[in-house]
């Protein structure tokens, strides 16, 4: 049984870098200049579960994203990871667009790469985590879609069986191919790159497609086809001080409970 | 001028990074106590294709050269110094092989050594010293189709745990480097050495009794050994103590640069007193003056330049590699405090391990020679 299955990946600001971000105050926008970037850590494990599909059965691992000629890096380290091919949508067309837009566009992409059985990408990502992507695309295709997958499991021939974590405990899904599946980071541990998968990369390149090679509507992409608006950015400032107690370990104490109680927080 | 990295070499940079940080630094403090061999380490960094790094595909190597190579060192010496140790040591012996082995000695061993299933060692010093290896006394008696090697090596690196060993030997008054396997009669591993750091990577004593080995083993032509070990060493050798180098300055620098934004004095972070800040930006600069060096030597070497053009370049990388490492580790020590000095901090380790440079590949003042000799022709 072969298994095609195509991921879609966002490369984002890595978190580790976020106190460095600025919001810009006239295009209401994140200011990402010199903000190193990775792939969305969730989108690496849709790819680990897409090449351990692959290593069970057989078929094609292709990896599609739509970003600015610079997110061409997490497309060749997902090709170094193990993918057979990778697109990178990129025009700057598809520039402003908001989740609706993206998700026409990624279903575009994935229109024309053609055959696939399965689409697979993270749940949501660490830079706007609104989780919206995956379900839409599957709207766009016209196929099933579960969200916060956390185990896939093989019954028969396109029949799964899918387990969704739910806020406490977890929800089984039968699903049959085609479907996209949207997943959890507790789902397995995205496999390291080797110095082999590095040299096997280099000879495989990322091909790169605008609007008019995946036949887009003008007005459903970018900024244009974004039916959201920003009105406003505000800046998180957490107000909370800390106060630091003296004395004795019995007074210090004796001193904070009397604060809780002042502030109300102790009956 | 280009001063881009390929995107492989990136990508190899980014992996190792993780690796290294994933991997290693949660074993270093227990790898370190416990001073064993860590078999199963190097066994996935043979499935990463790192220990293979410079040999060539059809070997099962990865091919990726000598400047990824350096990056790769560094990375791992970064987090666990003696990992950085046992590529520096084990591929002076891959190198001898991958460029002077027959046909016949590159099959057989090079891709079990890739593979991470054979460990191999260079016998060169004795106890009558590294620095002149013109003073062999180990001979190796040439007698029908065989060597008969009688003699005594010291300090020799990964000797404990090797399957193979490269041994440097005299035949009449010429040079020649010769393979010897584990278990061949006569052959013998002798007392480990008690050394300060570099805990994990074994260095011993090796004899040779009449050791009896095929004439098929000898690396390269007849004659050519002493100039076969010591390219190695500078070849290989010096650039790995470069990386190890880099690699033990940006862990030390990294984590004195965390605790100085952390350690509140004076109701501030100690980094914004400037006697501990100027003391990082040394740190800093220094790294990145020596990182630059050291990728020029390395980079030069996959241009496919020789030894003769290029030695005095790696002689700066080892020279500067080496004192790198010895400047940075103590002055992190001295920032952290006694914390630098608990084992918890990862720091001291390093220091340990930073030592161990000044012998390695060739002492400091041997670097000067080289680099002396070439400024007064």
């Amino acid at each position: 049984m072969a298994v095609d299955i195509i991921v879609c990946i966002k490369q984002v600001p890595n978190p580790e870098h976020f106190s460095k971000i600025s919001l810009d105050p006239v295009t209401k926008t994140i200011n990402r200049e010199g903000i190193p970037v990775i792939t969305n850590p969730w989108d690496k494990n849709a790819l680990e579960e897409g090449l351990r599909i692959r290593e069970r059965f057989s078929g094609k691992v292709v990896v599609l994203s739509m970003g600015p000629p610079q997110t061409r890096k997490s497309l060749e380290e997902a090709l170094a990871m193990g993918a057979d091919e990778a697109f990178l949508l990129c025009d700057r067309a598809f520039a402003a667009a908001d989740t609706l837009a993206t998700a026409y566009t990624l279903a575009r992409g994935i229109q024309k790469i053609g055959h696939f059985d399965l689409v697979l990408c993270g749940n949501e990502t660490v830079d706007s985590g609104t989780g919206q992507v995956g379900p839409q695309i599957a709207q766009f295709l016209s196929i099933t879609c579960v969200t916060n997958v956390k185990e896939i499991t093989f019954q028969e021939e396109r029949k799964l069986i899918v387990k969704r974590a739910l806020e406490s405990g977890h929800m089984k899904v039968k699903v049959e191919l085609p479907a996209l599946l949207a997943v959890g980071q507790e789902i397995n541990k995205p496999r390291l790159i080797t110095a082999f998968g590095i040299m096997q990369a280099a000879e495989r390149e990322p091909r790169v497609w605008g609007c008019e090679d995946i036949g887009a509507e003008r007005d459903s992409i970018g900024g244009e086809g974004s039916p959201t608006r920003v009105l406003e950015t505000l800046e998180h400032r957490p107000k909370r001080k800390g106060k630091i107690m003296t004395g004795s370990p019995e007074e210090m104490v004796k001193k904070a409970i009397e604060r809780l109680r002042e502030m109300g927080g102790l009956i | 001028m280009d001063f881009n990295l390929t995107r492989q070499q990136e990508m190899l940079r980014d992996a190792v990074h993780e690796f290294a940080d994933a991997e290693l630094a949660p074993r270093a403090l227990e790898l370190d106590e416990k001073g064993e061999f860590p078999f199963d380490i190097v066994k996935r960094t043979a499935e990463m294709g790192l220990v293979g790094i410079m040999t060539p595909k059809e070997y099962d190597g990865t091919e990726m050269g000598h400047l990824a190579r350096m990056i790769a060192i560094e990375e791992i010496s970064r987090v666990y110094p003696p990992l950085g140790f046992f590529f520096q040591t084990g591929h002076l012996g891959h190198w001898s092989l991958q460029t002077y082995g027959t046909e016949e000695q590159k099959k057989k061993y090079l891709p079990p050594l890739c593979r991470g299933e054979m460990v191999i060692c260079d016998a060169i010093t004795e106890p009558s010293g590294g620095s002149d290896p013109t003073t062999t006394q180990t001979t190796a008696e040439l007698a029908g189709n065989e060597f008969i090697i009688n003699g005594r090596k010291v300090y020799i690196t990964l000797a404990g745990v090797a399957d193979l060993a490269c041994v440097l030997a005299k035949t009449d008054d010429k040079f020649n480097e010769i393979l010897v396997e584990k278990g061949t009669p006569g052959f013998e591993i002798t007392r480990r050495e008690h050394l300060a750091g570099f805990r994990t990577t074994p260095v011993n004593e090796v004899a040779f009794t009449n050791c009896r080995v095929p004439k098929s083993n000898l690396i390269g032509q007849e004659g050519k050994g002493l100039g076969i070990g010591l390219s190695a060493i500078s070849v290989i050798g010096r650039t790995g103590v470069a990386g190890i180098g880099l690699g033990i300055a940006r862990g030390c620098y990294e984590a004195a640069l965390k605790f100085a934004k952390e350690r509140q004095l004076y109701g501030k972070p100690i980094g914004e007193l400037q006697a501990i800040q100027f003391a990082l930006v040394d740190m800093n600069v220094e790294i990145e003056a020596t990182k630059w060096l050291s990728y020029y030597a390395a980079w030069q070497i996959d241009q496919g330049k020789g030894i003769r053009e290029i030695g005095v370049d790696i002689a700066r990388a080892k020279l500067l590699g080496c004192d790198l490492a010895n400047k940075v580790a103590p002055k992190a020590v001295q920032i952290m405090g006694g914390y630098g000095l608990s084992e918890e901090y990862h720091v001291v380790r390093r220091l340990r391990d930073a030592l161990h440079l000044f012998p390695a590949a060739g002492t400091q003042e041997i670097m000067k020679v080289t680099i002396g000799r070439s400024i007064m022709a």
